[in-house]
C-alpha cells in the first residue's frame, strides 16, 4: 500500500509554547484514518500543518510522494485534498447549490475563459452544477439546495461543508471534528456518509474526532498524539488494549 | 423478508424520482427568473436606445445623459470590487484618469479612432490596475482604502507636474471619429449606451460564472473560499484589474464626450468620492444599484442648485439618509420584496424541510 500523506517530523510553535513536536503520521491510500487525542493535543494544529494552513518551523508534509512544504492551502485543493473545518465555515448568506459549487472551484479552468462564457466552461459550469446537485442527494440536502446556509440547522451545515469538500472531487478528504456537536441520529448518518464517500467514491479519509464511539467503529487506522508528539499507533483494537492510551486518554472512560 | 426489501428499494425509487422532478422544477423556475430579469434589462436598454429620437432631447440633457451612463459604468467597475469581492477602493478616479488621458493622447497625437481610443484605455487601466493591486492588496481594510486614495492623488500630481500632459491648461480635443464616422452628441449618446450595454452583460457574465463565484467567496469567508481551492491573491488581483478597467472605459467616455481633459477635473479627489458614492447609494450587489447610483450622483446637484456650494452638503445628508435606512442601497430596496418572494417559491417548491426566519433587516 501507498502512502496517500505523509508527515514527518512536524514541529510548530506558537511563541514560546510548542504545539507539535516532531509528529509524523501517514495516511494510506483508500484507508479511513483517525486522528486522537486529548484537548490540546495538537490535533487541529496538525491538521492545518497538513493542509497547508499552518506554517511549520520543521519537518515536512509529502503528498503522494511529493515534498508540498512550498504549497498553499489553494494548491492542496487543486491536488485533490479538501478539508473541513472544526467550527463551520461556509458562505452563510449564499444557498447550499452554491456552497456545493463554490466547493467545485478547481474545475472551473481558466478563471478568463470562465467569465468570457466561453462553450468549453459553460460546459464546465454544466458539470459542477449537476455534480453539486448529485453530492447533495448523497447528503440528504436536495431540499435546502435554494436555502440560505445560514438558515439551516448545525447538522445541515456540517453536511453542506462535507458537500463543499467532495465537490473538488478530492482524493484525500480531512474532516476536523465531523460529528462534534451532533445528536446521534445526525452522527449515524454522517457516519454512514463517511463510509459511503470511502468506500463507493474510493476518497481517503483522514478525520480528527472526540466522540470515540464513532472513530473506533468508522477508522481502519488510528494515530494517537498527546502533549504534541506521537503516544501511539494501530489499528482501533490495539489503540483500545493500549495502556499508554488508556491512562492519557481514554481512561476517564473506563471508569464511567 | 425478501418483499420488504423490495417495497423499500420502490418507495425508495419514487422518492429519488419525487426529487428529480422537484429539482428540475426548480430549475426551470430559476431559468424563468433569469428570463424576466434578461427582459427587463432589454426593456430598459431599447429606451436608452430610442430615446434621441423624441425631439425634445437634445442638447444639454443629451450630454447631461451620457454623463450619467459614464458614471453608471463607472460604478459597474467599482461594484465589481465592493459589492462583488468585498474590497474597498475610493481612489478609482486614478483609474478614470488613466482611462480618460491614454484615450485623449491617442486621439489627439495618432488620430485614432474613438474604439481603438476606449480599447486602449481598458487595457491600460486593467493593465495599470493589475500592477497596483499587487501592493494594495497586501494591505488590508483601512489600509487599502487608504493606500487607494493615495494612488489617486498620485495621478493627479503626475497630471499636474509633467509637461506632456498639459497640467491644469488641459488638452482640447478635435473631432471624433467612430469606425470612420465623426460623431455629435447623438453619435456619442449612442456610444455610451452600447458601452454601457456591453459592459452590463459583461459584468453579469462575470457574476454567473466560476470567477465571479471566486470573488463572491473571497467575500463572504476568506479561509473557506481558500479551503474551495481559491487562490486569493490571483482571484483579488483579478477583481482589481477587471474594475479598474471598466472605469478606465468610463474614462475614455468622459473625456470624448466634454471633448477636453483637464488636470483640474481628473485630479479632483471628489472624482473617486462620486463613484463610490454611487455604488453606496444604489447599493453593490443588485446590478440596479450603478444605475441609480449613477443617475442620482450626476442629477443630485441639479435638483439642489439654488443652494449652490450647500449642494455638496444634500450629497452628505442624503447618503447618510440611505446609510440609516437602507444600508445595503437603493436598488436593494426596491427589490428587496421581489428577491424575497422569489427565494420563498424557489425554497418551497424545493422541498425545504427547515423552517426559516426571515432574513434580517440589515
Amino acid at each position: 500500500m501507498t502512502d496517500h500523506l505523509r508527515c514527518e517530523g512536524i514541529t510548530v510553535k506558537f511563541g514560546g509554547v510548542v504545539a507539535c513536536d516532531n509528529i509524523s503520521l501517514n495516511v494510506e491510500t483508500g484507508k479511513i484514518v483517525g486522528l486522537i487525542g486529548p484537548n490540546g493535543a495538537g490535533k487541529t494544529t496538525l491538521f492545518n500543518v497538513l493542509t497547508r494552513f499552518q506554517p511549520y518551523v520543521a519537518g515536512s508534509v509529502f503528498h503522494n510522494g511529493n515534498n508540498v512544504d512550498e504549497l498553499r492551502p489553494h494548491d492542496m485543493v487543486h491536488r485533490g485534498l479538501a478539508r473541513t473545518f472544526q467550527n463551520i465555515n461556509l458562505f452563510r448568506e449564499q444557498t447550499t447549490l452554491r456552497n456545493i459549487m463554490t466547493g467545485g472551484h478547481s474545475l472551473i479552468g481558466n478563471p478568463i475563459k470562465a467569465m468570457c462564457w466561453t462553450p468549453d466552461a459553460r460546459k464546465r459550469e454544466r458539470e459542477i452544477e449537476e455534480r453539486a446537485i448529485e453530492i447533495a442527494e448523497i447528503l440528504n440536502l436536495s431540499g435546502e439546495l435554494e436555502n440560505e446556509v445560514g438558515n439551516l440547522p448545525y447538522g445541515y451545515q456540517k453536511r453542506v461543508e462535507l458537500g463543499r469538500a467532495l465537490a473538488s472531487k478530492p482524493s484525500l478528504l480531512l474532516l476536523d471534528e465531523p460529528v462534534a456537536g451532533c445528536n446521534d441520529d445526525e452522527t449515524a448518518e454522517l457516519q454512514e456518509i463517511i463510509h459511503t464517500v470511502n468506500k463507493k467514491m474510493g476518497v481517503s479519509v483522514l478525520l480528527v474526532e472526540h466522540d470515540m464511539k464513532m472513530v473506533m467503529k468508522v477508522c481502519d487506522y488510528l494515530f494517537v498524539i498527546n502533549f504534541g508528539s506521537n503516544l501511539a499507533e494501530g489499528t482501533p483494537e490495539d489503540i483500545r488494549q493500549n495502556p499508554e492510551v488508556i491512562k492519557a486518554y481514554l481512561g476517564e472512560e473506563e471508569h464511567t | 423478508m425478501s418483499i420488504n426489501n423490495n417495497q423499500n428499494t420502490d418507495i425508495q425509487a419514487n422518492q429519488n424520482e419525487e426529487t428529480r422532478a422537484r429539482i428540475s422544477t426548480v430549475k426551470n423556475l430559476k431559468r424563468r427568473f433569469v428570463r424576466n430579469d434578461v427582459l427587463a434589462m432589454v426593456l430598459l436598454f431599447g429606451l436608452m436606445l430610442i430615446a434621441p429620437l423624441f425631439p425634445s432631447v437634445k442638447g444639454w440633457m443629451l450630454s447631461q445623459a451620457s454623463l450619467v451612463i459614464i458614471y453608471i459604468i463607472a460604478a459597474l467597475g467599482v461594484m465589481v470590487l465592493v459589492g462583488f469581492t468585498g474590497l474597498v477602493s475610493v481612489g478609482h478616479g486614478g483609474f478614470l484618469a488613466i482611462g480618460a488621458y491614454t484615450s485623449a493622447l491617442l486621439t489627439l497625437h495618432l488620430g485614432v479612432d474613438l474604439v481603438v481610443g476606449i480599447i486602449a484605455a481598458l487595457l491600460m487601466s486593467g493593465l495599470i490596475g493589475a500592477g497596483l493591486a499587487l501592493i494594495f492588496l497586501r494591505l488590508s481594510g483601512a489600509f487599502m482604502a487608504i493606500g487607494t486614495l493615495g494612488f489617486a492623488f498620485f495621478v493627479g500630481t503626475i497630471l499636474n507636474n509633467i509637461p506632456f500632459f498639459q497640467g491644469r491648461d488641459g488638452i482640447l480635443l478635435d473631432a471624433n471619429f467612430v469606425l470612420g464616422f465623426e460623431i455629435y452628441d447623438h453619435g456619442f449618446y449612442l456610444v455610451s449606451v452600447v458601452c454601457l450595454i456591453l459592459v452590463t452583460l459583461f459584468v453579469y457574465m462575470l457574476v454567473n460564472s466560476g470567477t465571479g463565484r471566486a470573488f463572491m467567496a473571497l467575500r463572504d469567508a476568506e479561509k473557506a473560499a481558500m479551503a474551495s481551492g481559491v487562490n486569493r491573491l490571483k482571484f483579488r488581483t483579478l477583481a482589481f484589474s477587471i474594475s479598474a478597467a471598466i472605469t478606465g472605459i468610463a474614462g475614455a467616455l468622459n473625456a470624448h464626450v466634454v471633448n477636453y481633459v483637464s488636470a483640474e477635473v481628473f485630479a479632483d479627489i471628489w472624482y473617486s468620492v462620486d463613484i463610490l458614492m454611487a455604488v453606496v447609494v444604489g447599493g453593490s450587489v443588485a446590478i440596479l444599484g450603478p444605475f441609480v447610483g449613477g443617475f442620482f450622483v450626476v442629477m443630485m446637484p441639479f435638483y439642489f442648485e439654488q443652494l449652490a456650494d450647500f449642494s455638496f452638503i444634500m450629497k452628505g445628508v442624503v447618503l447618510i439618509l440611505v446609510l440609516r435606512f437602507a444600508p445595503a442601497g437603493v436598488a436593494e430596496l426596491i427589490l428587496r420584496p421581489l428577491k424575497n418572494a422569489r427565494r420563498t417559491i424557489l425554497r418551497n417548491v424545493g422541498g425545504s424541510m427547515v423552517e426559516t426566519k426571515e432574513p434580517k433587516d440589515d
